[in-house]
């Protein structure tokens, strides 16, 4: 029983240090969410960020009006949701695949190339890769313009033709992240122990059975976790990809505006700050509710994987 | 023994070769921007401003990199900032992310799930940018110092989560509680049994924490005044800001302009990509070792 | 980017420190007493007062402050010390003050709003008027037009809520015209001064012509351009939304209404507005105008390099006195002007850059002692934009000269002060200022001048139009769109956003302010 408490106490003392900083930095700040339903202005008699929140207006939920209010807003609502739904899955089937490829790889150098090779698109902002995409469709300079002006096709003015971006989108963003999610499966495959791989090969396992009943199991918990996760982030977009990418170009919204866009021009016009909290705290609420049902499903799968 | 396992257990030879060429395929695409980025850097303004953006530019140039060379020691400094910065963030985040994880890997602590509760609730909600700012700044008096940078992002829920999930992942419960019928202490524990062995974990962990102090620069921009202290990745966005904003209103600015115009905007834009992933692109092998090395041995010992 | 402006929001929230489109003095912490500093800096008031002109001020009976101060558009600022050092020895000799700066980035905050939402002290407030007490004499030298613009209805009722800047108060759109291409071809600068946006057609075949395909004689900032053609300008209250509102000029005198009447309107909904969108798109197609124009993110850049290296026939400019000269020495060869109209003063060019004390500050009478002496002691002034004599610059017959010192010191001039007090520099020449004022005095007022939109009540529907806008306006403005397949699409957008909401409370607002300024 001693030994009991004294494990608990000792577990608690770990858990302290980084208990104090959420709750400092993450916990305490939590109190500025009620400017989501206030109309934050300045306390002229005594200022300062706590006195002028107290002294703001309520507002009820007026601040949120902006999200529901056009046809327009829906479009941007299906954008954000497609694209990460179509990405959650896309990413973890090819971060997966490419982290058991390099495993199998026999030269250990040669993957190591690859693995810094892949890597590097994280290192690139958004705005960086946008450059390199117009290198590609500007619309009198770009490699691609110059093919199809020299092949005597009709040149595609890519800036103003909204259905071409999905793809390249998808391409862009497939590029940027891929190497980085593989990294975290392939450390994940590196701690299997190798004894369970001899023994299914003396059973006579082939390659694909040992992926499939060694290999994927192990990953289980990785990926459920990742995947509960990315569930959490679903109606968030990856602002820069859909910002800088495709230039700002307003010919694109129908298929380049997710909800971060469509709240960051609300917020260059009206500058107001209740509204930008609104548009976060909705995020947050529909994403605490996808991962929860997220968690809910993984739980009934696997229990062991889940969140918690 | 090893030898023999590894005829065994290989892929076929043309199944090899397939997979080379995937992988060698996505590299290339990988890589070939970051090329690009170097090309441009390199490139006169005027090749730029005659044909684009180009793999072949017309003429070379150095102006953007004797452009930032200008900045003398200042540059030197951040450099050093960002290495200081860097190291000492990683190496605490590492160490409070570690015990946070540790404990709420071990399924008979007493409190883990509200722990858990406790951490991933952050990754949910926040209360956003202006009380955050005002709790670190009036509050904790966080300004002008290392730890202006380093405190604000010490924790990240996603790597706690990932890091329990390693522990999980690679070390087998049993192990734990021998441990503990040995007499082990659990600080004992994790630091003799648990992080030898989810090196790999804790490797990726330091990463991509690494990583995300050696780019910030939105948190230096909100804590930093004193220039002594600026990181790189702040020196350089401020100087991009400035060019960028310069060769943009040089009309609206007024007479100093002339000097402006010739400022090299989209070389140093891309000079300044190429200062700040080279270093960090060196310490990345430093990680993989960690990463990589588990697979050519393949088992861990208990 | 986005973090841009989220920076942006946070710094308004919060900080002591925000400028409207220039700089704010945050009376930070300061060494006395609120209470105690606040009646000797009263005492101290009289020798504030006159220290512009004799400098001989007693400051040893005020308590020693220091001034946080926020400059706005000084990122290139890299080394202030010996500058400062300077300003400091100055300053405490003067009214005991020491400058702390905050070389702050550029932004575009709305005096309006900030000062609505009571962010800044009022500076004429009844019972505590700081602008009588301690800047009679700042006040005294501002043309009138830039202190009727500061007075606006503010958190504490109606009045001036910063200082304003004197700098370039007026407006005026060119077509600035790249003079040896168009001689090249048998034109004159007449012959753009003769004709109209419409009769431009023939000038730009013939060039287009003799150019090859890779040229596109007609370079243009889409909003610039629409509103030079159809001669509407901005209404101060939108900004951020792509300037949807507009108020129309008569071309002829500007101090009239246009065909429009004293009313805002939706300029997209204009027969004006079709005529022009339908002549961009032939030009468009036509090869004279450059596709890149039309992207956002890529627009800006595209102009300047074509402007230096002088691919362009005609471009849109927003003018400034003597901007000819420098740019034909800029981009190496002869610039011209063809301007629109004549010179206007709107809200937005009265409004260009305000000086305002923060309400958090704790000493305001001592930082608007400082913004007279900024604005009225040349010394100070000069030093604190230029720099350290022969450090920074050199004078050479009054005329500044700057040295290679001067990259480490570059401020934001225009948002420093009054710019009239500053020596001219040699590019400027001896008189400049004279061909300044005269410039900017005889710069008409128009019908609108001094009204700002507030839309407090327009939120959601100003925020829905800028989407709406940001998603059109560009590829219509510059022609790369169908304009009779995207402009009934753009205006059915903008009525589901709700622009009628926001045109009616904001005529509504204007009907009262044409009142109570008849009055």
């Amino acid at each position: 029983m001693k030994g009991k408490t004294k494990k608990t106490l000792l577990l608690l003392s770990m858990v302290l240090p980084g208990a104090i900083w959420f709750f400092l930095l993450r916990y305490i700040p939590m109190a500025g969410i009620v400017l989501a339903f206030k109309e934050y202005k300045v306390y002229t008699k005594n200022p300062g960020f706590w006195n002028n929140l107290l002294h703001s207006k309520w507002v009820g939920l007026k601040n949120f009006e902006f999200m529901f209010s056009t046809k327009d807003s829906w479009v941007y609502v299906r954008n954000t949701l497609l694209y990460n739904i179509f990405w959650i899955v896309l990413g973890l089937v090819l971060a997966v695949a490419l982290a058991v490829i390099l495993n199998e790889i026999t030269q250990k150098r040669v993957a190591k190339v690859y693995q810094t090779f892949m890597f590097f698109p994280y290192f690139l902002s958004w705005v960086v890769a946008s450059y390199f995409v117009l290198a590609f469709l500007d619309p009198t300079r770009g490699l691609l313009t110059h093919w199809q002006a020299a092949g005597g096709g009709e040149v595609i003015n890519w800036y103003h033709e909204p259905k071409y971006w999905p793809v390249i989108l998808t391409i862009c963003n497939i590029w940027k992240t891929t190497g980085y999610s593989c990294v975290l499966y392939l450390a994940a495959i590196t701690g299997i122990d190798g004894t369970q791989y001899e023994a299914a090969a003396i059973d006579g396992a082939t390659k694909w059975q040992q992926i499939r009943y060694v290999t994927l199991p192990h990953l289980r918990t990785m990926i459920a976790i990742l995947f509960i996760m990315n569930v959490g982030n679903i109606v968030k977009a990856d602002f820069g990809l859909f910002y800088s990418v495709p230039m700002n170009s307003g010919s694109l919204f129908s298929t380049t505006g997710v909800i971060d866009t469509y709240v960051y021009r609300t917020m260059t016009a009206t500058n107001n700050i209740g509204m930008s909290t609104a548009a976060g705290l909705l995020q947050q609420l529909v994403g605490f509710v996808c991962i929860m049902a997220a968690n809910k499903i993984v739980t009934k799968i696997d229990e062991d994987s889940a969140l918690f | 023994m090893k030898n023999k396992k590894r005829r065994i257990n290989t892929v076929s030879r043309p199944a090899e070769a397939v997979m080379h060429l995937i992988l060698a395929a996505f590299c290339l695409a990988c890589i070939l921007p970051f090329v690009f980025v170097v090309i441009i850097s390199f490139s006169s303004q005027d090749s730029i401003r005659e044909m684009g953006f180009s793999f072949t530019p017309k003429s070379w140039a150095l102006d953007a990199y004797t452009y930032v060379v200008k900045l003398g020691q200042k540059l030197w400094i951040s450099y050093f900032n960002s290495f200081f910065i860097t190291i000492v963030g990683t190496l605490c985040t590492l160490l409070v992310t570690g015990l946070y994880a540790y404990a709420l890997y071990r399924k008979d602590f007493k409190f883990r799930r509200f722990f858990t509760f406790f951490c991933f609730f952050t990754m949910i909600f926040g209360g956003g940018l202006a009380p955050t700012y005002v709790i670190c700044k009036q509050f904790l008096g966080l300004s002008d110092s290392y730890a202006a940078v380093i405190i604000p992002m010490l924790l990240n829920p996603f790597n706690i989560i990932v890091m329990r999930t390693f522990f999980q992942s690679s070390i087998p419960g049993d192990l734990i509680d021998a441990a503990a019928i040995d007499g082990s202490g659990e600080y004992h524990t994790l630091f003799r049994i648990v992080v030898p062995i989810a090196k790999p974990g804790i490797a990726t962990v330091g990463l991509l924490s690494a990583l995300a102090y050696w780019n910030e620069w939105f948190i230096p921009m909100l804590y930093i005044r004193d220039s002594k202290y600026y990181p790189l990745q702040y020196l350089l966005q401020e100087m991009q800001s400035k060019v960028d904003f310069l060769s943009r209103n040089s009309s609206v600015i007024g007479a100093e302009a002339a000097v402006r115009a010739s400022l090299p905007s989209d070389t140093l834009r891309m000079a300044l990509v190429v200062l700040i992933v080279i270093p960090i692109a060196f310490a990345y092998p430093f990680f993989q070792r960690y990463i990589i090395s588990g697979l050519t041995i393949g088992s861990v010992k208990g | 980017m986005k973090k841009k402006v989220l920076s942006g929001i946070l710094v308004a929230t919060m900080v002591l420190s925000l400028a409207a489109c220039g700089s704010e003095p945050a009376g930070g912490d300061s060494a006395g007493s609120g209470g105690a500093s606040g009646s000797t800096a009263s005492d101290g008031a009289a020798s504030g007062g006159t220290s512009g002109a004799s400098g001989g001020g007693d400051a040893s009976n005020l308590e020693p402050v220091t001034l946080k101060m926020y400059f706005g558009g000084c990122d290139s600022v890299t080394d202030d010390s010996q500058t400062m050092a300077a300003v400091n020895a100055y300053l405490q000799e003067k009214i005991n003050v020491t400058l702390e700066p905050i070389w702050g980035s550029w932004s575009s905050n709305e005096y309006n709003k900030f000062a609505r939402d009571g962010y800044w002290v009022r500076l004429d407030n009844e019972g505590n008027n700081l602008i009588e007490k301690y800047a009679s004499d700042l006040w005294s030298t501002l043309p009138e037009v830039l202190r009727q613009g500061a007075a606006i209805e503010g958190a504490d009722g109606y009045g001036v809520y910063a200082v304003p800047g004197y700098k370039d108060i007026a407006t005026q759109n060119c077509w600035d015209v790249n003079v040896p291409l168009l001689e090249k071809y048998g034109y004159t600068v007449e012959d753009i001064r003769n004709t109209d946006y419409y009769g431009f057609g023939e000038i730009l075949e013939t060039v287009k012509k003799g150019e090859g395909d890779d040229f596109y004689p007609l370079l243009v900032e889409g909003a610039v351009l629409e509103r030079m053609v159809t001669n509407s300008i901005i209404v101060t209250g939108d900004s951020g939304t792509g300037n949807f509102m507009s108020y129309y000029l008569d071309p002829n005198d500007v101090s009239k209404p246009g065909s429009l009447g004293v009313r805002i309107e939706n300029k997209y909904a204009t027969d004006e507005f079709a005529r022009f969108a339908q002549q961009t798109r032939e030009y468009f197609k036509s090869g004279y105008i450059d596709p890149a124009c039309a992207n956002t993110e890529q627009a800006n850049d595209i102009r300047t390099q074509k402007q230096l290296s002088g691919q362009y026939l005609i471009g849109t400019q927003s003018y400034s006195l003597g901007y000819e000269l420098q740019a034909s020495e800029e981009r190496k060869f002869e610039v011209a002007m063809v301007p629109c109209t004549d010179a206007y003063v709107d809200t937005t060019s009265s409004q260009g850059a305000m000086m305002a004390i923060s309400t958090v500050s704790k000493n305001p009478e001592r930082a608007m002692m400082f913004l007279n002496l900024l604005n009225t002691d040349p010394k100070l002034m000069t030093m604190l934009n230029y720099g350290v004599e022969d450090v920074h610059y050199n004078l050479k017959d009054g005329l500044v000269e700057f040295t290679e010192e001067r990259g480490q010191y570059q401020p934001w001039t225009n948002g420093m002060g009054n710019v009239t007090i500053l020596p001219p520099t040699v590019a400027q020449g001896a008189d400049f200022w004279n061909g300044f004022k005269a410039y900017y005095g005889q710069a008409k007022e128009i019908p609108l001048l001094g009204y700002s939109y507030n839309s407090e009540n327009m939120q959601t529907q100003m925020g829905n139009v800028a989407n709406v806008v940001a998603e059109y306006m560009l590829p219509l403005c510059t022609g790369a769109v169908e304009p009779s397949e995207k402009l009934p699409e753009f205006l059915e957008k903008l009525d589901q956003a709700g622009i009628n909401d926001v045109l009616s409370d904001a005529n509504a607002q204007l009907d009262a302010f044409m009142k109570a300024k008849g009055e």
